[in-house]
């Protein structure tokens, strides 16, 4: 970690990134606690249509009928501001991750709306084609996403092609749920993804 | 002897209570008692009743990272001894004396449940006696796995290794092999239901055979075929049980010969998407001189893939398990279980108009459980595709193996399933139990379970209704 492997990186500006700013942010953006207490997440979800009327009133858009399902303009709200491992820069402005590689396809299309469960597909694109943070990085997004969706998510994180020299492995990497469950419990990685994600929105309800 | 058109229905039997606060990876039923062990990664492995389906004790204090795989020890009496592998690269050993071992009642006595909650703690501790800790693996324990005898233990990780530990004494393990042959993490390690044969299934999408040659361990057998990481294997047990009637009395006597010749297969499923049976090529019988000591190639093995289970997951299928009556069920991060028999083949009007009936049966099959489901064209479609798949398989199979009647004399059909076993969590593991349940005139008969273990750290128990 103490060599930096990208030492000049192409920045986009805040304002150029893409948004739709939803109102009520001003939560102070401190981690949740108890982040990695569990691999599973918990309790700071998303408001999720799919869930029982129970939850429903914490929706921050009060006055809408419909509840709006999750998109990817705000899958790309959570991951951007995650920041780079080397860099204090965020994943948005090093354009690792960019909105039209975030897909949400149904896991089931065969059965539309009788199973809740969705695919989450992101294509990151590292700074540089041999960048061995790469891992990290995609740990991060995956973490991050695992963490704030409901767990009817199926979050796939992937190097997105002909970026990385080594991609096949980083994704298998980053595919394998008991290797991201145990890396979630490496002290050392821990903190490396807890300072990645420290500038991410508390997404509490 | 069922008929072919007699489908088994898949029920949620019970949900054990409580669950785990986390992810829940694996559940052991006990080989004779009514008893589950559950790991999970809250570092802790919860003890169930399967009579009473609710929480025993707990084993905590041994590992200080998640709890990933258990196995029971088998052919004691008296006493259980559980084998628990962990993240922390550790592998534990623990010691319990059973309280009754032929008439286990429910350990707990029923008294009121708040003096029952604060017994627990002090309980357990005279219970689980923590015995000894084996270390060798560099880092996370995927699974371990007792020899049927009970003498040897298997233990994999991440580190790319298989250990092959022995009793030697009270609480004294040896090591007595370290094989390291594999070129990924060791997700899962199984012994042969008879043999000292050790299969283990890896990231590097082979499967590896295992057995002592002459005082050494080594590797007899490298199955390639998966086209990424092998999740689980498991093998047949010793007797076969193929369902409905074969239609040739001949065409069954020779695959039931050709069975015995090559022993229990071998099942393994993986992040492909898909599950196969593989199958020992039986070596000729070459009289073979007991002097001979040339070591290379004399105990390797010739196996092949037999055939392909048909394709239901859509995402990794992470456990499949086979029952002692023949029938495999499995499951993975689509959070669906489905269960599998073989049945005798009939070829009379044409292999594909059968197919069809079974494929119809299936589909019935998911109606009668009044599963929800949105579409039948669309399962329907993907079954075909993949039985065409497994015919392939099975032709190739079948010219390699120079054993016509074989492949073709079985084939294997969907026969329960059920969707979003765990809501809408991945499910780890799936395991087979059995209960001895009365019928009309009290007489206990032996029923089979499902148990599954999901990422909502919860453990379901499915009955199998024949």
């Amino acid at each position: 970690m103490s060599e930096v492997l990208n030492a000049n990186p192409t920045i986009r500006n805040a304002s150029d990134l893409p948004s739709r700013r939803r109102q009520g942010n001003g939560q102070s953006s401190k981690t949740p606690s108890g982040l990695f207490a569990t691999t599973v997440p918990s309790s700071a979800y998303i408001p999720d249509p799919f869930l029982p009327p129970s939850s429903d009133s914490d929706e921050s858009s009060g006055d809408d009928d419909s509840v709006e399902p999750i998109d990817e303009q705000e899958i790309y709200d959570l991951i951007s501001p995650i920041s780079d491992p080397e860099h204090p820069l965020t994943l948005g402005s090093l354009s690792v991750v960019n909105l039209p590689d975030i897909h949400l396809t149904p896991t089931f299309p065969e059965k539309g709306s009788a199973s809740p469960l969705t695919t989450l597909t992101v294509l990151i694109t590292p700074t540089i084609t041999h960048c061995s943070l790469a891992t990290v990085i995609g740990l991060g997004v995956r973490v991050r996403l695992e963490q704030a969706l409901p767990p009817r998510f199926r979050v796939d994180v992937r190097i997105k092609e002909g970026t990385h020299s080594t991609a096949e492995q980083v994704n298998r990497q980053l595919g394998d749920k008991e290797r991201v469950a145990a890396a979630l419990e490496n002290g050392t990685l821990l903190g490396v993804l807890r300072k990645m994600l420290e500038g991410c929105e508390n997404l509490e309800t | 002897m069922p008929s072919s058109s007699s489908l088994p229905k898949l029920s949620l039997l019970s949900t054990l209570t409580p669950s785990s606060p986390s992810r829940a990876w694996l559940t052991a039923p006990h080989p004779t008692l009514p008893l589950l062990a559950t790991c999970s990664s809250d570092k802790s492995v919860r003890i169930y009743s399967l009579t009473s389906f609710t929480l025993l004790s707990t084993i905590t204090g041994g590992h200080k990272r998640s709890v990933r795989t258990c196995a029971w020890k088998p052919n004691l009496k008296g006493e259980s001894v559980l084998a628990t592998g962990s993240f922390d690269a550790s592998v534990g050993i623990w010691r319990r004396y059973d309280t009754d071992d032929l008439n286990p009642k429910p350990v707990i006595a029923p008294v009121d449940f708040d003096a029952r909650d604060e017994n627990i703690d002090e309980y357990d501790e005279d219970e689980w006696r923590f015995a000894i800790v084996l270390d060798g693996h560099e880092s996370e324990v995927k699974s371990v796995a007792w020899s049927t005898a009970g003498n040897l233990l298997a233990t994999c990780s991440r580190d790319k290794s298989v250990w092959i530990w022995e009793e030697v004494g009270d609480d004294d393990y040896e090591t007595i092999a370290v094989l390291q042959e594999h070129e990924g993490d060791v997700k899962c390690v199984a012994w042969h239901p008879e043999e000292e044969l050790l299969a283990s299934a890896s990231y590097d999408d082979d499967i590896r055979l295992w057995r002592e040659d002459i005082d050494d361990w080594g590797c007899v057998g490298v199955l390639r075929g998966h086209d990424s990481t092998v999740w689980c294997v498991q093998w047949e047990a010793l007797t076969p049980n193929i369902y409905g009637e074969a239609e040739k009395l001949d065409v069954k006597e020779k695959w039931m010969k050709r069975r015995e010749a090559s022993g229990p297969r071998l099942l393994s499923c993986s992040d492909d998407l898909s599950i196969r049976v593989w199958r020992r090529n039986p070596k000729e019988k070459v009289p073979q001189s007991r002097l001979s000591i040339i070591r290379s190639g004399s105990s390797e093995e010739d196996w092949i893939e037999e055939t392909r289970l048909p394709v239901v997951h859509s995402r990794p299928i992470y456990s499949v398990a086979w029952s002692k009556s023949g029938r495999i069920v499995s499951t993975g991060g689509d959070g669906s279980i489905v269960v599998y028999e073989e049945r005798w083949r009939h070829s009379g009007t044409g292999t594909e108009t059968t197919m069809l009936g079974a494929r119809r049966d299936t589909i019935d099959g998911v109606e009668n459980n009044g599963e929800p489901k949105a579409d039948e064209a669309e399962p329907m479609e993907d079954v075909t595709g993949v039985n065409e798949a497994a015919e392939d398989a099975n032709g190739r199979v079948a010219t390699s193996s120079e054993s016509g009647s074989g492949p073709h004399a079985t084939n294997w059909v969907v026969v329960a399933q059920i969707e979003g076993a765990h809501g809408v969590f991945e499910v780890n593991n799936v395991a087979w139990a059995s209960r001895k349940v009365p019928t009309g005139e009290g007489i206990l008969e032996q029923e089979d379970l499902i148990v599954t273990t999901g990422d909502d750290g919860v453990v379901k128990v499915w009955r199998l209704e024949i």
